[in-house]
């Protein structure tokens, strides 16, 4: 009997139908898709978007080259060479180079770092058209820094009682 | 004789190719555009049920997605693998393309004039309608296999094997199918099986405005059904798409293709895909034929009639792709082999008894 | 042998031994700061504290005899914790007191990563300060271009002052103030110039001093570490040598008890970036009296169209002071196949020979012989700066009065007390004839020794003093087969040199030494000199010569040279070199060799192809299987093979007639010996220091004496 019923379900396509009627259901519901270059979705303090090298407030630039963040990148995306800065003598890096391309965003380096120098920013709208235009350097991620000063600032504000 | 040759043979040479050309222009440019948008709303009703907007960039709505992809396609640097057979690895989506877009030479998409003389508006109509469809659409199979094997990849050349044994074993029953209906109709031409959709059940009935009943889907309901999931079977559409199963071959027999070569490819999926809606049409749902025997109803040309019918039979298809998961292989076969073949032999004995007892045959 | 309980276990321990080297010994580990095992007791850093049974407070393990404990009152051993929680509870006090002063710039400190203080912090402290004034800060102190000073991270542990009072005997580091107050100072804000004052930054448990050149510039987990060979000096000093991307960064010493302890000297340390600079990283070919960039190929055609069917007897051949053993096996190869005798190593002309065996030119004693030492004879030498890590060592025996040393020779700083017995080879007739007092000394010595210096030999009557000192030796009971004492010693300073002569780099039937071939280049019957990184030689006498340079450095030798071809240095060679013992050792490659510089005797392989006169190996393999053959002795890596001390009686029955001018020393600048010292701006400028300093130095004696006078 049960066989039967089976066969006229499937001769009659009525869960077929039963699905179309689903179906059709949601095709009249309003969507979901936030429309993104539009509109953009909400971002937590805690999102690891692209690197920037901060500065302090008087201009001075904060990494101190102690290479945390080199030693404890996953990827090995991180090159620093070090050496004292020619008029003070003090730690500085003479290069900072991140390939943007093998990062993997895993927030390590800001967290190892002492300074808070290195940070991932909020943004993530960094594409561009060939590879070596995201083999960051210090000149570019201190620009980076400059541009995302503010928004950075807020969020390590947000963040610091969690931490 | 040679003033015979002048007068009546010479631009009968003269202006028929160039008339059928014209006419065959006339036809294909109207039919990519729709295939652009059948593309559009696949893509469209697709998203829609799983709460996406589906393209909605390129002009307003999205409207012109699939020119900015045609476009896309044509300055892509086509990439042919150097281990590939290059004559047939071009050859392949181009035999696709042009049989897809031949075999709608016989497809009648309005009512000629005047009405119900047997003519309508067609390329070619020919009385062996039906048996140029089944050439033609056999010989896709060609472009597949050809287009497999020449890629000299695995993933291309299984899913052109299984492309192939699953459009043959979907071609047995529609073809049972057709016979069913050409045991009803008694004429291969299409235009005369759509014109035999005029005058059926409905009348019988005593309900003749409803001329809806007439068509073949309600007196041949099984066959409609199993017509329209063969259809989904033979193009490859979802729930059957196994050629392509992402999740095994990659893209199926199409993973080698880009650019141009591979926008041929969809080209011709899509065509084919329309051209089924086109068939259910008209062997089904009446082609141009107004669904109600009702003033304003008939005032409205054939063939918009005839479009409104093959954008719901694709809306269906579309829809189907959206909520039924996709079949294992075995299933299909089984589906093909052990359901559809038993069931459409029987219909045809069936359809056949009935006609020649109760001698209603045409 | 007292017997002690140490966390349960019980065991006996030596006499003699701290409470910590017990505890070391018994696999419990202590923390210490201050304590350093070669140097003396301090005991004021606290860390080591251990809790005693029956003992009223912990103790500072470092500073108590095992000797010193009292067994319990029913007899029972001394029992010893070292993981209580009350001694858990004093290290981590003791930390947070050693970081009320000690800044958190780690990041920013270059010992960060290799720094006891942090590791300990790690391993035993509490994670948090209750500090809340304000920290001391010390300023900083420019003690010497080698070191830099941060002196706020100073934990007052005292290591660098006993380092430099008791091992480098130089009191030039102490500490003054108290308390709050108390920081370690050169005194009079002089500099620091002894020759191991770069083992501070070793020994030194925090980041107050560091390595002034290698600032900043390297992590250490983000260089490679090579274990190698030193060749600074011919003491062969185990070194690890430190590398990032293809560069030596920095060379730290390799503790091996048996030749350089811990040390290492300045210039072993502070040489590397000499190593980079003044490379020679391609061939060149004179042209027109200018030398200019070629390819290997035209530098071996030019070679072979200068050399095609040359005379060997118009072919000669000089090794330098750091070409090794398997460089100098295969030039001497090629020399035989060229059919030339003259073949030398003896750059600085002395008369050694290995006529007189082995024995005849290698440092017998051994470096650890001197500690059974007595009396140490110096002729003509200086081992502060000929062997500086040895000199520490004789310096242990002075210091602890068992040693007495008599020099013979410049009067130089020994940097320890020491008799000075004359200027020239007259003393050593008068010791001889026991008209000298210090005769008595070397007679009544037990284990005495004299140490000669290339400086005595290195002079034309160098044959003479060689024999006078096989007749003291022979004597004053210096080579004594009962006791296996050989106490005749020559003091090399090249670290090349003992590899060659093994190997028989010298000249050969009616060959020419360095200063004939000088000669007959003068004279224009030397047509080609090959010089293998020679650079020590008086080059200019070679104008009338096609001179081949092979080398590392564009120095002297390049300067003459018609061809250079480019080799590779010490860092960048795996190389057999043999030290003044007669310890053959072996570099490691720690980095490729700049731009075209190739492995040494790879050119002289790839050379000999191009004349027409292929060596007979084609890999290192089957070259130093055949050195092996030549010279059995170099097969034993890091061994010394005894050598029969008869064969020096030989030495003793040479004619002795010696000149009366005084004995000159080997090395006049310390920091300057070599091509790659030369090449090195740090040494130039301790060079440049230490020169200001001795002129100063001078100025203020003969000031003092006028005064005295006046």
């Amino acid at each position: 009997m049960a066989r039967v019923a089976q066969g006229i379900k499937s001769l009659f396509l009525l869960e077929f139908v039963a699905a179309f009627w689903l179906s059709m259901k949601y095709f009249f519901k309003p969507k979901m898709t936030v429309n993104y270059p539009f509109e953009k979705g909400p971002l937590s303090p805690r999102f690891r978007g692209e690197h920037v090298l901060r500065r302090y407030p008087n201009g001075e630039e904060r990494c101190i080259a102690c290479k945390l963040c080199e030693a404890v990148c996953p990827a090995q995306a991180i090159i620093i060479e070090a050496g004292p800065r020619r008029n003070d003598g003090t730690r500085r890096t003479t290069r900072y180079d991140i390939d943007m391309t093998k990062c993997i965003y895993c927030g390590l380096c800001q967290e190892a770092c002492p300074v808070e120098a290195i940070v991932e920013g909020p943004n993530f709208e960094y594409a561009t058209e060939t590879h070596e235009e995201l083999l960051y350097n210090k000149e570019r991620l201190l620009e980076k820094g400059d541009r995302w000063e503010r928004e950075i600032a807020k969020n390590i504000e947000l963040d610091a009682p969690y931490r | 004789m040679v003033e015979y040759f002048w007068t009546a043979i010479w631009p009968w040479i003269i202006w028929t190719p160039i008339l059928k050309a014209i006419q065959s222009l006339a036809f294909i440019v109207p039919l990519l555009i729709l295939i652009a948008y059948i593309i559009y709303a696949d893509r469209k009703i697709w998203a829609a049920v799983q709460l996406r907007r589906g393209p909605n960039v390129v002009g307003p709505w999205g409207l012109l997605q699939s020119f900015a992809d045609m476009a896309k396609f044509l300055f892509k640097e086509p990439i042919i693998p150097s281990g590939s057979n290059k004559i047939l690895f071009l050859l392949a989506p181009l035999i696709t393309a042009f049989v897809t877009i031949a075999v709608w030479a016989v497809i009648p998409v309005g009512s000629g004039w005047p009405a119900n003389e047997g003519t309508s508006w067609v390329v070619a109509n020919i009385n062996v309608g039906i048996l140029y469809v089944l050439a033609i659409s056999s010989l896709e199979v060609y472009g597949i296999i050809i287009g497999g094997w020449a890629s000299n990849s695995k993933y291309p050349f299984l899913s052109a094997l299984r492309s192939a044994g699953q459009m043959i074993s979907y071609e047995v029953s529609i073809g049972f199918v057709i016979v069913t209906v050409l045991l009803c109709v008694g004429s291969l031409n299409l235009t005369d099986i759509v014109l035999a959709q005029q005058t059926g059940l409905a009348n019988w009935l005593g309900v003749p405005t409803l001329t809806i009943l007439n068509w073949f889907w309600l007196p041949l309901f099984p066959m409609f059904i199993v017509f329209v999931i063969s259809a989904l079977a033979e193009t490859n559409r979802p729930p059957f798409d196994l050629p392509e199963a992402e999740s095994e071959l990659v893209a199926g027999f199409m993973v080698e293709y880009s650019s141009s070569l591979y926008m041929l490819f969809m080209l011709g999926e899509y065509l084919a895909v329309t051209f089924m809606c086109a068939m259910t049409t008209i062997l089904f749902l009446g082609g141009w034929l107004p669904p109600a025997d009702i003033a304003i109803f008939n005032w409205i040309p054939g063939v918009v009639w005839f479009m409104l019918k093959l954008w719901l039979v694709f809306f269906m298809f579309a829809m189907v792709k959206a909520f039924v998961p996709r079949y294992r292989y075995d299933q299909l076969m089984r589906l093909g082999w052990k359901v559809f073949l038993p069931l459409s032999l029987f219909m045809v004995v069936a359809v056949a008894s009935v006609l020649h007892f109760f001698d209603l045959a045409p | 042998m007292p017997k002690l309980i140490i966390d349960g276990a019980e065991m006996d321990v030596e006499d003699g031994l701290t409470l910590l080297q017990a505890c070391e010994q018994a696999g419990s580990e202590i923390p210490r700061f201050c304590y350093h095992e070669r140097l003396s007791i301090a005991g004021n850093c606290r860390m080591c504290l251990v809790e005693v049974k029956g003992m009223p407070k912990l103790a500072a393990s470092c500073a108590l005899g095992v000797n010193d404990l009292r067994p319990g009152p029913e007899g029972q051993p001394p029992e010893i914790l070292t993981t209580s929680p009350l001694v858990q509870k004093a290290r981590s006090g003791t930390l947070e007191f050693l970081l009320i002063n000690h800044p958190l710039d780690c990041p920013i400190c270059d010992q960060g990563g290799e720094c006891d203080l942090q590791d300990q912090a790690v391993a035993f402290g509490v994670g948090t300060s209750r500090y809340d004034e304000n920290k001391r800060a010390i300023e900083n102190r420019n003690i010497s271009p080698l070191i830099k000073t941060i002196m706020t991270r100073c934990i007052s542990c005292t290591r660098c002052v006993r380092f430099m009072t008791e091992i480098a005997g130089v009191e030039e580091l102490g500490q003054i103030g108290r308390g709050e107050g108390a920081e370690i100072t050169t005194y009079l804000n002089k500099g620091m110039l002894s020759e191991l004052s770069g083992n501070v930054v070793d020994i030194c448990p925090v980041g107050a001093l560091t390595h002034r050149p290698f600032a900043f510039t390297a992590r250490p987990w983000e260089m490679k570490k090579t274990e190698s060979i030193d060749v600074m000096d011919a003491q062969g000093a185990h070194i690890r040598i430190d590398t990032r991307g293809g560069k030596v960064l920095r060379i730290l010493p390799r503790e091996n008890d048996a030749i350089n302890e811990e040390w290492i000297t300045d210039k072993t340390r502070f040489v590397c970036d000499g190593l980079k600079n003044q490379r020679l990283d391609t061939p060149y070919i004179k042209k027109n009296g200018k030398l200019r960039p070629a390819t290997w190929a035209q530098a071996f055609e030019a070679i072979s169209k200068r050399m095609n069917n040359i005379d060997g007897n118009r072919f000669a051949a000089i090794a330098g002071d750091l070409a090794a053993v398997e460089e100098v096996f295969a030039l001497k190869t090629l020399s035989d196949y060229l059919g030339s005798p003259h073949i030398d190593c003896r750059t600085e002309n002395c008369s050694l020979s290995p006529d007189g065996g082995r024995a005849g030119y290698l440092f017998n004693t051994t470096i650890v012989g001197l500690d059974k030492a007595d009396v140490i004879l110096m002729i003509g030498t200086d081992p502060r700066s000929e062997a500086s890590v040895m000199n520490a060592r004789i310096r242990r025996g002075v210091s602890t009065g068992q040693t007495r040393v008599g020099l013979v020779g410049a009067q130089v700083d020994l940097s320890y007390d020491h008799d000075y017995l004359g200027a020239g080879p007259q003393t050593l007739v008068d010791i001889l004839e026991g008209k000298h007092e210090f005769s008595e000394v070397l007679k009544t010595a037990k284990n005495p020794m004299l140490i000669v210096g290339e400086g005595a030999i290195a002079r034309s009557d160098g044959r003479a003093v060689l024999a006078l000192a096989g007749r003291l030796a022979n004597d004053f009971g210096m080579i004594c087969e009962e006791d296996d004492w050989n106490g005749f010693n020559i003091l090399h300073t090249a670290a090349g040199r003992v590899g060659a002569m093994d190997i028989g780099f010298l000249p050969g039937e009616g060959g020419l030494d360095t200063n004939g071939i000088l000669a007959a280049s003068e004279t224009g019957n030397m047509e080609v000199v090959y010089l293998l990184g020679a650079d020590e030689i008086d080059v200019q006498r070679l104008a009338n010569s096609f001179v081949i340079y092979q080398g590392s450095h564009g120095d002297n030798g390049a300067a003459i040279a018609d061809v250079i071809l480019p080799g590779a240095a010490y860092s960048e060679k795996t190389a057999t070199y043999v030290n003044f013992e007669g310890r053959p050792q072996m570099t490691m490659r720690a980095v490729f060799p700049p731009g075209e510089a190739r492995e040494d005797w790879t050119i002289i392989r790839a050379l000999s192809q191009a004349l027409g006169k292929t060596l007979p190996y084609d890999n290192s393999m089957e070259l130093r299987k055949q050195i092996y053959e030549v010279a059995p002795q170099l097969a034993a890596i890091g061994q010394i093979t005894s050598e029969p001390i008869s064969s020096l009686r030989e030495l003793s029955h040479e004619a002795i007639r010696i000149q009366p001018t005084p004995f000159v020393l080997a090395i006049d600048d310390f920091y300057l010996t070599n091509p790659v010292t030369r090449a090195s701006v740090i040494m130039a400028e301790m060079s440049t220091l230490k020169q200001e300093m001795n002129a100063e130095q001078a100025a203020a004696n003969s000031k003092g004496m006028v005064q005295t006078h006046g």
